[in-house]
């Protein structure tokens, strides 16, 4: 483990972590070996093994490799048609309601961020009650609304229901990165003539844009996942590929379902990889401390 | 969207903040504060109005005339076996699962605090790898690797332990896939909180002696109380109100509630009792998100004393 080995050296050297004897920084090096180890095994571990199962033919326990590879069915999974209509249902579906999303949280968001209105804490803290009711609950009732309303299965019905996931997410997120925007930055833009619009724009939304973009690729991924709400309220007419996977695992082969989850964390992975910094750097916990 | 008039007076300027407020506040209530009263009325055996769409097609339901209505769907519901066993699961699972996130997210975090090294970064980035991956496909995946065919028995086998236990299908599998899939918020709200401590105050500590044990327990864990608090709750409702997880990793019996309402609503066509379900639910995530308010609430005076 040279990784962990030059780990537990550079790590010596920090004031925070003491350098001890010999015995103890080489006890320290393997511990910290093997935590890494099971923490790749833990989480990487089942993506792997799904992953050999798409390209898998025969597999049986306890062998740790297919008796043999084949690409079959990835020509099955692209040959099938209502699986490619569901993967075009999901990438319609996921932009609209992102930007719907956005639309009707981010003025929310900077309002939340930076003015000062009565009942402002506490209509902050009420867009969590989107997490705390269970979501089967809501949809029970939800459905006797939209029954009421004509908006089972239809397109505006599923917008709406998967519109649900992202509240907090494109609220609360980009209202931390708003209140950080240093106010000294815009008084300054302001000081040397920009007006009020063009400061906003220019200095505001710049510094804002990196806790904006977490949370957009964040609402992006929870309506790309939701599958609860968009099977009672979209099915028959709208089956996206969530709801395909929960048919797939049910009715097909194992090795079917890893193709098609191989699909699905395409534009997943793709999108968190782009703010994967940003994540990191705090933006998504930024948010969810409430100030 | 312009940015608050701001030079038209202190009214003018907290009703634009409110009516920015107002679209995500309106659908909020519109689809989940609304939908909640109606489905407080109908399980209590209130089953016209809004109801009566589901109340039509619902099976083996209590309906009242008028009046606040009758807490018999409630009296069956929770004096029923399964759903005991089912709480009872619900609860152990919610508890074990929030305790190891909190856990492992502050190992990790503790360890990224006190180190720079490269194991420590490959730590983090390995932690949040989850957040990456659809929930379907992680709860797939997972059911795959520790199932009866899978690799952790597979690997267990070749290593001479061929009675290593299957755990698809089973309740500790299920704690399985919610630490997998609740690791990254904990990491980084853990990590990030810890970040925020400031180096001069660990290095006091440690400079008059205190070991890393006694620095971890003395200092960053009451800095860092509200990121944890932020965790365990948030990590806690996740848990409680999770679907995929359970639905495909558990069994079929007993199960969290989660599925179970799911079940009751689609499966046995009783939507009044699925909701009855769903409120004690609704109840509990209540009791766990209230400590969080108050930990959020608490944490903000200290900024705005010291401002």
């Amino acid at each position: 483990m040279t990784t962990a080995g030059s780990a537990a050296a550079r790590a010596a050297r920090r004031p925070a972590l003491r350098a001890g004897p010999l015995a103890h920084r080489l006890a320290a090096r393997a511990l910290t070996g093997l935590v890494v180890l099971l923490l790749v095994f833990f989480v990487l571990g089942p993506l792997v093994w799904l992953t050999l199962w798409a390209f898998a033919g025969p597999w049986t326990y306890p062998s740790l490799t297919p008796q043999s590879w084949t690409l079959n069915w990835w020509r099955l999974v692209f040959s099938t048609p209502g699986l490619e209509r569901s993967i075009e249902l999901s990438l319609l579906f996921a932009p609209v309601v992102t930007a719907a999303s956005a639309l009707i949280c981010l003025p929310a968001a900077y309002a939340f961020g930076r003015l000062s209105f009565p009942g402002r804490r506490l209509l902050l803290v009420s867009l969590f009650a989107t997490n705390a009711f269970p979501k089967i609950g809501l949809y029970i009732t939800m459905a006797g609304l939209f029954f009421s309303l004509h908006l089972m299965s239809t397109f505006l019905g599923v917008v709406l229901v998967q519109l649900i996931g992202t509240v907090v997410f494109m609220t609360w997120i980009p209202a931390a990165a708003f209140a950080s925007v240093p106010r000294s930055l815009e008084e300054a833009a302001r000081d040397v003539g920009a007006g009020r619009l063009r400061t906003f724009w220019q200095v505001t939304v710049p510094l804002a844009l990196p806790g904006i973009l977490v949370a957009v690729i964040l609402s992006f991924l929870a309506s790309f996942d939701e599958a609860q709400g968009t099977f009672l309220v979209g099915t028959p007419t709208y089956v996206t590929m969530p709801i395909q996977m929960y048919s797939l695992v049910l009715n097909y082969p194992q090795q079917v379902a890893a193709v098609f989850s191989i699909l699905l964390s395409v534009p997943s992975v793709l999108l968190m990889l782009l703010v994967r910094r940003h994540v990191m750097g705090g933006h998504l916990a930024e948010g969810f401390q409430l100030r | 969207m312009s940015p608050g008039r701001g030079g038209e007076g202190a009214l003018g300027r907290r009703l634009v903040g409110l009516a920015m407020v107002l679209p995500p506040v309106a659908l909020v209530f519109f689809l989940v504060g609304f939908p909640i009263v109606v489905a407080i009325g109908y399980s209590l055996g209130h089953v016209g109005g809004l109801n009566s769409a589901v109340s039509a097609i619902a099976q083996h339901q209590v309906a009242v005339g008028g009046g606040i209505g009758t807490l018999e769907a409630y009296r069956e519901v929770l004096t029923s076996h399964q759903f005991l066993t089912d709480l009872v699961a619900t609860l152990w699972v919610t508890a074990l699962s929030t305790a190891l996130v909190v856990l492992l997210a502050w190992g990790i975090g503790l360890y990224l605090r006190l180190s720079e090294s490269r194991a420590a970064k490959a730590l983090s980035a390995l932690s949040v790898v989850p957040l990456f991956i659809p929930v379907v496909i992680a709860s797939y995946a997972l059911l795959a690797f520790w199932s009866g065919g899978g690799f952790v028995r597979s690997a267990a086998a070749h290593l001479g332990m061929a009675r290593f236990p299957i755990l698809g299908y089973t309740l500790p599998g299920v704690v399985i896939g919610q630490v997998w899939v609740n690791l990254p918020f904990g990491v980084l709200m853990i990590s990030s909180g810890l970040q925020r401590v400031p180096t001069a105050l660990i290095d006091a500590a440690r400079d008059v002696g205190a070991s890393l044990a006694r620095t971890t327990l003395s200092v960053l864990v009451p800095m860092n109380l509200v990121p944890t608090v932020i965790v365990v709750t948030f990590t806690a409702i996740a848990v409680l109100g999770s679907f995929t997880v359970p639905y495909l990793i558990g069994p079929t019996a007993p199960t969290l509630l989660g599925p179970q309402a799911t079940v009751t609503f689609q499966s046995f066509n009783e939507p009044q009792q699925a909701e009855v379900v769903a409120m004690v639910l609704f109840l509990l995530a209540v009791g766990v998100g209230s400590a969080y308010v108050r930990a959020t609430m608490r944490g903000e005076r200290v900024p705005e004393l010291a401002s």
